[in-house]
């Protein structure tokens, strides 16, 4: 591709619902800011009760410490209420998993529900691994998720730049028909996809495993709305330098969409990772069996004839792993970007 | 690509470049979306089956056999009842945790760590655990809780009455993390400067949160309750993993039956995909409906915040990118874009 400045269509500001720049002061904040702002900075106000605290946060210092409002404290309690019950409720599962495949082998005839196991061994994530085949089925789990991942930045990343930046007749439409492609469940698709893989004789092929989910709508529309937020200013030094599509696109777009592409690449490998019906109709022999797939048959078939729970404990605890670290490792700049911690770049 | 004065491409040689971009990505949404989704519509008026040669047509017969399906009505009926246990919890809790928590200053990171996991979780890992939890044993978790007050235990799987309801509960566990991650981040587009105004005028606690929060979590609520049924209209790992849609078909959701009708058996595809058919229709309908009610909710939402610059984009941002599984992804996006 030739780098010609004349190669590069011309920058246009996307026409979208971002603002651009989301600034407190430019209409009528101007006038309600101040009179926002000054008496709770000031001096107590003379129609509290309470004296006004001087910013939100250490009102809520004081009311931790135990302020005079019993009204707050009363809401402090019932909102550590609300907290304990639903952290014991959303971890009581993994904490069962854990408790489970560490503990004694547990058939239905010899069940216990002790919090503490009796015994602590890790016979079961032998057994898992070996009946299971959970070591085949992680890297087969693992190479299809991340060959899923590369193709889909390698189709949405182009494919965001030109609905963010770069427009043509007919851009709307394109765009409309993407987003539509959102609503359509993938249980629908599932039915003529195993027809269009048989044809091209993929059926029962890791290949097949990755190319039905080869671009993501979802991934398109993300990196879109982030890259509109580059600069125009960026942009048109890149066309002044005389960058071309593919240049721009590798050393301008792609490092400044960095926050976007890492995030994009999580959700994509926690899904695909966790993905189900796909592999169970095309992953027909066990040789390829992801991960939860490979689960569900330990399920189905124990091999002792009775399922063993710690076993199959250990086996979900393995399966789980891959994307818990994955999950561990993103989740402090996800929270970040939650809390607004992450604002202002 | 053709090209518009002015505003398009000035050489041909950009129009083509703007295509090649493209490309993949519409060679693989067309091929592996689009195109089996209208396949999908084509083949509910045929008899087609897996081996069988080709598609014949059949015209209506297909619909016209799903509404005289009890095994249909009755997977319909499953699928709405497990709907209406898993949403409403699902977004009445998670909207109760992500009030509780976003206040946390200290600990928050871990706190909300252990709130997101469930959506980490996968479906089929946390379907053995809750099999073992609820196992028919009198050593069983539930049974063993249940024992406490008396109760016998129940073989809450393998019984008609309770087989759903536990299938519901593992998925509503799961929704109500993904709801408590939406609604927080929801929760951090609504400007300081409005609490403090609300402050300044004496609004606080449960006043505030009828008169001020909840208006302007709306937009999010709207979004959340129609997500999340479209999302649980979709049911199946949890079904095909713990109960295979049993006992005596108690259990079995819309897309379960349509696993069974068109993957298993005579592998009849031309009726699987009439009733995926149905399936997408309602879906639609209720994203429509969704997105008339969300566009009122967030014009309300504007009025009652005095600079309503922001509240609508990370409505409709938000709310097309957490429809896919990219909850915390939104809010990151829009948050940095900042």
């Amino acid at each position: 591709m030739s780098q010609s400045p004349l190669s590069q269509p011309p920058l246009s500001q996307p026409p979208t619902n971002e603002p651009a720049v989301s600034e407190p002061a430019m209409t009528e904040p101007a006038m309600t800011e101040p009179a926002m702002t000054e008496p709770v900075r000031g001096e107590p106000r003379a129609d509290s009760p309470v004296p006004a605290p001087p910013t939100g946060r250490h009102a809520h210092r004081a009311a931790r410490t135990g302020g005079p409002n019993s009204g707050r404290f009363a809401g402090l309690a019932g909102r550590a209420a609300v907290l304990t019950v639903g952290v014991f409720f959303a971890l009581l599962p993994f904490v069962w998993m854990v408790r489970t495949a560490f503990g004694p082998s547990q058939s239905a005839l010899a069940l216990s529900s002790n919090p503490i196991p009796e015994s602590i061994s890790f016979d079961a994530f032998t057994r898992a691994f070996r009946d299971g085949h959970l070591g085949r089925a992680l890297l087969t789990g693992i190479v299809v998720s991340l060959a899923i991942l590369l193709l889909q930045l390698l189709t949405a990343i182009p494919a965001a730049y030109v609905f963010a930046w770069l427009p043509f007749r007919g851009r709307g439409v394109v765009f409309g028909l993407v987003l539509a492609t959102l609503l359509v469940p993938s249980q629908v698709t599932a039915i003529p996809n195993y027809v269009t893989i048989s044809a091209l004789g993929l059926s029962n092929t890791r290949v097949g495993l990755v190319l039905p989910f080869m671009t993501s709508a979802a991934s398109i529309f993300l990196l879109r709305q982030y890259m509109t937020t580059i600069p125009v200013s960026v942009l048109e030094a890149a066309r002044m330098d005389g960058l071309g599509l593919v240049r721009t696109l590798r050393t301008i777009v792609v490092p400044l969409s960095m926050p976007a592409i890492a995030t994009v690449s999580v959700f994509s490998f926690l899904l695909s990772f966790n993905e189900y019906l796909w592999p169970l109709l095309e992953a027909r022999s066990p040789e390829i069996a992801t991960p939860p797939l490979a689960l569900a048959t330990l399920v189905a078939s124990p091999p002792s004839g009775l399922p063993d729970f710690a076993e199959l404990s250990a086996g979900a605890l393995i399966i789980s792993l891959p994307t818990l670290v994955v999950f561990l490792i993103a989740q402090r700049r996800l929270t970040a970007g939650l809390t607004g911690t992450g604002a202002g770049g | 690509m053709t090209r518009r004065a002015g505003a398009g491409p000035r050489t041909g040689a950009g129009g083509w470049r703007i295509g090649a971009l493209l490309f993949p990505a519409l060679l693989g949404l067309t091929v592996f979306i689009l195109g089996p989704a209208l396949v999908s519509a084509f083949a509910a008026g045929t008899d087609k089956t897996l081996t069988g040669p080709s598609f014949h047509w059949v015209g209506t017969a297909n619909l016209r056999e799903a509404f005289g399906d009890p095994d249909f009505g009755r997977s319909v009926r499953n699928t709405l009842l497990y709907c209406v246990l898993t949403v409403i919890p699902a977004v009445v809790v998670g909207l109760a945790l992500a009030l509780a928590a976003q206040k946390v200053t200290r600990g928050s990171g871990a706190l909300r760590l252990a709130l997101f996991l469930p959506v980490s979780a996968n479906l089929v890992a946390i379907a053995v655990v809750f099999a073992y939890m609820f196992d028919p044993s009198g050593h069983g978790l539930a049974n063993t809780v249940i024992g406490w007050f008396g109760a016998g235990p129940r073989n809450w799987l393998g019984d008609e009455a309770t087989s759903l309801p536990v299938v519901a509960l593992v998925g509503g566990w799961r929704l109500t993390s993904f709801v408590f991650v939406v609604y927080l981040a929801g929760l951090t587009t609504i400007p300081a400067s409005v609490y403090e105004a609300a402050e300044v005028d004496g609004i606080r606690g449960f006043a505030r949160l009828r008169h001020v929060t909840l208006p302007l979590l709306a937009p999010t609520t709207i979004f959340l309750a129609v997500f999340t049924t479209i999302l649980t209209l979709q049911t199946f790992e949890t079904v095909a993993v713990l109960t295979h849609g049993g006992p005596f078909r108690s259990s079995a959701t819309i897309v379960y039956y349509i696993y069974e009708v068109g993957f298993t058996g005579s592998f009849r595809i031309g009726y699987a995909s009439a009733i995926a058919l149905l399936l997408i229709l309602g879906i639609v309908l209720i994203g429509v409906l969704g997105s008339v009610l969300g566009r009122r909710a967030r014009a309300r939402a504007a009025r009652v915040e005095s600079d309503g610059a922001d509240a609508g984009v990370d409505g409709a941002a938000g709310a097309a990118l957490v429809g896919l599984g990219v909850a915390g992804a939104a809010a990151p996006a829009t948050e940095a874009a900042r």
